[in-house]
């Protein structure tokens, strides 16, 4: 499973970041992003769910990390709403 | 009290060594701060609990209106109204002038946003970390210029060594006290209207990371020029929304400013105050846009986009609506019907909720 750390960085780049790694992934397979910047949470969260994407996972308890469990669906594009 | 990073935890930042982008003509202030312009705002329901911890949450006696509103408004006994507001935000752009700009902008537009607009004053506050105190002039004259163009002065202030580069200030203005405008007396039936398009945070997003490894990525995302998205955010950012109140004061029921929460979150503000529901049906976004924040997932498709230095979004008698629109465009002000106000509670999009790309040049500078 791929996993990608974007911890340090700042909105919009956490989200570049994360659509370049599921360029390369099909359906079925799971990439795992772990940051610690919460609007990036919410704004990855936001343009997966856009995207056809499942997403599960969340703030860590201490509320200063996150951990999402991202999965590419058969509806799952990178292009268009 | 917020859920957003504290400063100085090795974010990567200008401050901390790793810059990305910079500027051969001088220091990006963006790059200094890990939120920007009023995506900095801590959220309404932390800022809530905050009042409410301190038992500072109500109006206190001798106050037309304080907590809870854009600004306070003190009685001067002669039938006019102080209104005094603070508002102090992050860098938005680079160049140190047009943060003054937008800064001085934003902060007057909490006074402008309760239908104060004579005899406007700022006391500037400005914070820079020791490395950016050359650009201090430049900032502190935007800030005069913008105050200029509002028929406003700089009248004092306080300036500090700071991590983060901050600028704003407190600002004063005074109104007939039948002129006030709150969020407190929206009514079921009104209409809503919105006095400058939508998508500050993705324009200026995209001019953070239009340059270097997602280049490709982010101008292939809207025909439009990047370079040109961010003029024209920026010329709606530094776009008073003084006109917009004046024309607006004698026909409006409520009134309020979109900034940092973005429209849904600043209508479930109105919503809330007013006890009413707050229903969006139209979004007006500058051209670009939507595209760019669609890839960043900024949200604004669903009006939850911060704004920085947004219009005025005003309530309004269906009876009135007409005047109101005739009257903004005597004034020149950019004016989109989004919405309206119903006996529900809440702020939501409606059903069917339609998008508008308002093309680059319509802003009153470009």
């Amino acid at each position: 499973m791929d996993v990608v750390d974007v911890t340090g960085e700042v909105c919009p780049r956490p989200a570049l970041i994360v659509r370049e790694h599921l360029e390369g992934l099909e359906p079925g397979d799971e990439l795992i992003v772990r940051g610690d910047y919460p609007p990036a949470e919410r704004n990855l969260r936001r343009t997966c769910n856009r995207h056809g994407y499942d997403v599960t996972g969340g703030q860590d308890a201490d509320g200063r990390s996150f951990e999402l469990r991202i999965r590419v669906t058969e509806d799952a594009t990178l292009t268009g709403p | 009290m917020s859920d957003e990073p504290e400063p100085g935890d090795g974010r990567r930042t200008a401050a901390t060594g790793a810059s990305t982008s910079g500027d051969a003509d001088g220091p990006a202030l963006t790059e200094y701060v890990e939120l920007h312009g009023c995506s900095c705002k801590v959220g309404q329901g932390d800022l809530e609990s905050l009042l409410a911890d301190a038992g500072v949450d109500v109006t206190p006696p001798g106050l037309r209106f304080g907590v809870g509103e854009d600004a306070a408004a003190q009685p001067l006994g002669d039938g006019r109204a102080l209104v005094s507001t603070v508002d102090v935000f992050t860098p938005i752009v680079d160049d140190p002038f047009d943060f003054g700009r937008v800064a001085a902008c934003n902060a007057a537009s909490d006074a402008f946003a309760t239908g104060a607009v004579d005899g406007l004053a700022c006391l500037v506050v400005l914070g820079l970390p020791r490395e950016l105190t050359g650009v201090a002039a430049d900032v502190l004259a935007g800030m005069a210029d913008a105050l200029s163009g509002m028929d406003g002065v700089v009248a004092g202030g306080h300036t500090i060594l700071n991590p983060w580069p901050l600028a704003g200030g407190a600002v004063t203005a005074t109104a007939p006290e039948d002129a006030l405008l709150t969020t407190r007396t929206a009514a079921p039936g009104d209409r809503l209207v919105l006095t400058k398009p939508l998508g500050t945070q993705p324009a200026m997003g995209a001019m953070r990371v239009r340059d270097g490894a997602f280049a490709e990525t982010v101008r292939g995302a809207t025909d439009a020029s990047i370079e040109a998205v961010g003029r024209e955010a920026l010329e709606w950012m530094v776009t008073p929304n003084r006109d917009a109140a004046l024309a607006a004061r004698p026909l409006v029921s409520a009134a309020t400013d979109v900034t940092g929460f973005g429209p849904l979150g600043e209508a479930a503000v109105l919503a809330r105050n007013s006890g009413v529901g707050v229903e969006l049906t139209h979004l007006p976004v500058v051209e670009g846009t939507a595209e760019l924040s669609e890839l960043f997932g900024y949200g604004l498709e669903v009006g939850e986009s911060a704004e920085t230095s947004g219009g005025l979004l005003l309530a309004v008698p269906e009876a009135r609506l007409a005047d109101l629109e005739a009257a903004l465009d005597d004034a020149g002000v950019f004016r989109r019907e989004v919405g309206r106000v119903t006996e529900g509670h809440g702020a939501s999009l409606a059903d069917g909720v339609t998008l508008e790309r308002v093309p680059l040049g319509t802003a009153p500078g470009a």
